[in-house]
């Protein structure tokens, strides 16, 4: 019963991201093609590239905004979830049919927004006003900025029309990325360094140490895949990742023929790559583990001054950064909106003249892969503890900046031995199944682990140490 | 499901990479989400007992409570005779062994010739016995001490917030509830009125040093009589100087 109840949620979400989807690619079309209303055509000759502006309502204020604000919900009733509880419950809206009915805590959305609106707006009296009041538009405006650049879905026909699900598709794709993404610091600094608390002040100082200190592993992990497609351009790194390493096509009875196989996601062929982009930009969006600057139990964080909507703005913008993070991974290592191992070149087959459709359902699923990416975030936050702040740098200059450096070197000579990236693709899988394999061997032998631990601890402490040879020894004469 | 940690972390390739560890952290917080996802919650208020897939351990408490184990200290109250009236007989031992000093009682005197038999034999009842349950810190010591089985804690209930001080101070109509109590050994079930029963009842010590109990002593010394007297014995003798 729970388990339907589940399910049929998924569907009504799967269903309106759907629906939302084919609406924006049908509302593109009608736009271009100059609001045709009953066969009179408000613009005549019509509005060619001017879809991007209901791509601009709808994919940064609706998808982006709607799903970080079902976050903070996700976050309170996933973590709950994780951790063997209920979480909220509570607020029901007194009407019949929903009386009484938590629907899985909803509501708790709109009573933390009203929370937000109509808490009073506090300035501290020494705070600098312009500062302080920039500090959350700094910190919020970048991060919807980002999302410009990421394509949802392909570029259908729509009457006519190539409508894409992409604000804009400037040439230097994901350098806007880079730029924009070292853009968010500002605004911790600033309201960090305008609240005139020294705790915020630290918080701030934190957050621009840390984002310099990743900022250069988070550039680094995407040169990989920039070599590997040999562009910059989002469409295009998700037009390579279509292709199959290895696959052919199937017959499949009922179906046709169907092409199967292995695509060249970026997943596949730089692990590493991923690894590194995803910690770094994971390090980027100041959740937990990397969750210094705010670092609740020891200084409040940067927005320790902020209150009502101010507040709300950094929060939001949080979860606005998971949303994002979550869609430039899906488009730079997951294949975008590909279906990808099956099915591809024969659902856009069967869906030719119907642009609105086939759009409608790679829009779906690449936010079924976004979602996805946000649960993985988020169980992530809720699974590691928190770094002490030497680990935090160590991780990003030690670990990841040389990890990513050799992967660029490996993926540079690797491409260029092997063009068809077949090569690349086996060391990737190889590195994938050599951690996987030891992730593994860890959970399914817990009996031969335990008999393992006491032959270690045995080494450990039941013989006595080998004598130290050299300069250790002869001390002792 | 508990992780040995090596004991050597440090050569240890798994911990050292970090990944495979990260991996299987993120295993258990999502085996944990799906388990508690796709099960319904059991609902059973003995946690203990639940055994569903679903691992929520939550009792959800308005709506679900946890039955309190025999023995609870709850709510005091006032136990009724059979005939409505309390069992008190206002002997005050609750109310001097109370730690708190919560519980006022004032006696009254049943006439001789009451027209309620049970009453006969029975001199004292309480005209008021109040207690404050803001006071009290409920450790039952006035049930132990009650020689009558007048005073229980036995209702499982839980002080009633109020809004006022006042209304935590509760007199005979709000502690005389529940059902009521009757022992065979009850006075007013053995005796017919209020004159001293026909045999004389001593107290054990009472019955030695009166000599009618031979009080063996080691060393087989012959016993020193304690002096019994009806003189009451002054006090004085008992204070300093």
């Amino acid at each position: 019963m729970k388990a339907l109840q589940v399910l049929i949620a998924i569907g009504v979400i799967l269903g309106a991201i759907f629906g939302i989807s084919a609406a924006t690619y049908a509302l593109g079309g009608w736009i271009e093609s100059g609001f045709p209303v009953l066969g009179h055509v408000l613009v005549p000759g019509g509005l060619p590239g001017w879809s991007w502006t209901i791509n601009l309502v709808v994919l940064l204020l609706v998808f982006v905004m709607v799903i970080a604000t079902f976050l903070t919900l996700a976050e309170r009733k996933w973590s709950a979830m994780m951790q063997d509880r209920i979480g909220p419950n509570r607020a029901t809206i007194d009407l019949p049919g929903l009386r009484g009915r938590p629907l899985g805590g909803l509501f708790h959305v709109a009573t933390d927004a009203l929370k937000m609106l109509f808490k009073e707006d506090f300035r501290p009296k020494n705070a600098d006003k312009l500062l302080f009041n920039l500090g959350p538009i700094l910190a919020f405006a970048p991060v919807l900025a980002l999302f410009a650049v990421v394509p949802v879905g392909p570029v259908v026909d729509v009457g006519g029309h190539r409508i894409g699900l992409q604000v804009a598709d400037p040439n230097f794709g994901l350098l806007w990325v880079l730029a924009i993404a070292s853009l968010a610091v500002y605004g911790t600094s600033l309201a960090g360094w305008s609240s005139n608390n020294k705790f915020a002040l630290l918080g701030g100082v934190r957050a621009s140490s840390q984002m310099i200190s990743y900022e250069v592993a988070l550039g680094l992990g995407l040169v990989g895949a920039m070599m590997v497609f040999s562009t910059v351009r989002l469409p295009e790194l998700i037009q390579g990742q279509t292709m199959h390493l290895w696959g052919g096509a199937v017959d499949v009875p009922g179906l046709g023929v169907v092409d199967v196989g292995i695509p060249a996601w970026g997943i596949f062929l730089q692990p590493i790559g991923f690894v590194v982009f995803f910690t770094a930009a994971f390090a980027e969006t100041k959740r937990a583990p990397f969750d210094l600057p705010e670092g609740e139990s020891e200084i409040i964080g940067y927005f320790v001054e902020y209150s009502g909507m101010k507040f709300g703005l950094f929060m939001i913008s949080e979860f606005a950064e998971v949303v994002i993070l979550a869609a430039i991974t899906t488009a730079v290592f997951l294949g975008g909106w590909h279906l990808g191992f099956a099915g591809d070149a024969w659902l856009t087959e069967r869906l030719a003249g119907h642009g609105i459709l086939l759009g409608a359902i790679y829009s779906t699923i690449f936010w079924i892969k976004v979602l996805v990416l946000c649960y993985l975030q988020l169980a992530i936050r809720w699974t590691f503890p928190r770094f002490r702040y030497d680990q935090i740098q160590t991780l990003g200059w030690k670990i990841l900046l040389p990890q990513a450096l050799a992967n660029i070197f490996v993926t540079g000579a690797l491409v260029l031995l092997d063009p068809s990236l077949r090569t690349l693709a086996v060391v990737g899988f190889l590195e994938i199944g050599f951690v996987l394999a030891l992730a593994m061997r860890l959970t399914d032998t817990e009996a031969g682990h335990a008999a393992g631990d006491a032959q270690h601890s045995a080494d450990a402490h039941g013989q006595a140490p080998a004598p130290l040879p050299g300069p250790a020894a002869a001390s002792h004469h | 499901m508990a992780y040995n940690a090596s004991k050597n972390p440090t050569g240890d390739l798994r911990e050292r990479l970090y990944l495979p560890e990260l991996i299987r952290g993120l295993a258990i917080t999502t085996r944990h989400f799906l388990r508690n996802l796709f099960n319904p919650r059991d609902t059973n208020v003995q946690v203990v007992d639940r055994n569903s897939r679903n691992l929520v351990s939550t009792v959800s408490y308005p709506e679900e409570k946890t039955p309190y184990p025999p023995g609870y200290r709850g709510l005091h109250r006032l136990v009724p005779r059979d005939d409505g009236k309390p069992r008190c007989v206002a002997c005050y031992m609750c109310a001097t062994i109370c730690p708190a000093q919560c519980i006022y009682i004032e006696a009254g005197e049943y006439e001789t010739v009451d027209p309620v038999a049970e009453s006969r034999v029975i001199e004292k009842y309480p005209t008021q016995f109040v207690i404050d349950e803001l006071r009290c810190i409920v450790c039952g010591l006035c049930v132990d001490a009650c020689p009558k089985d007048a005073i229980r804690m036995d209702t499982g209930l839980h002080t009633p917030s109020e809004y006022t001080r006042s209304g935590f101070v509760w007199d005979i109509p709000k502690l005389l509830q529940g059902p009521p109590v009757s022992h065979a050994s009850d006075p007013w079930n053995k005796r017919q009125s209020s004159a001293p029963p026909p045999h004389q009842h001593r107290e054990a010590h009472t019955r030695i040093g009166a000599g009618l109990v031979p009080l063996k002593l080691p060393g087989g010394e012959p016993q020193k009589r304690t002096e019994v007297t009806d003189q009451p014995i002054p006090v004085t003798r008992f204070l300093k100087d």
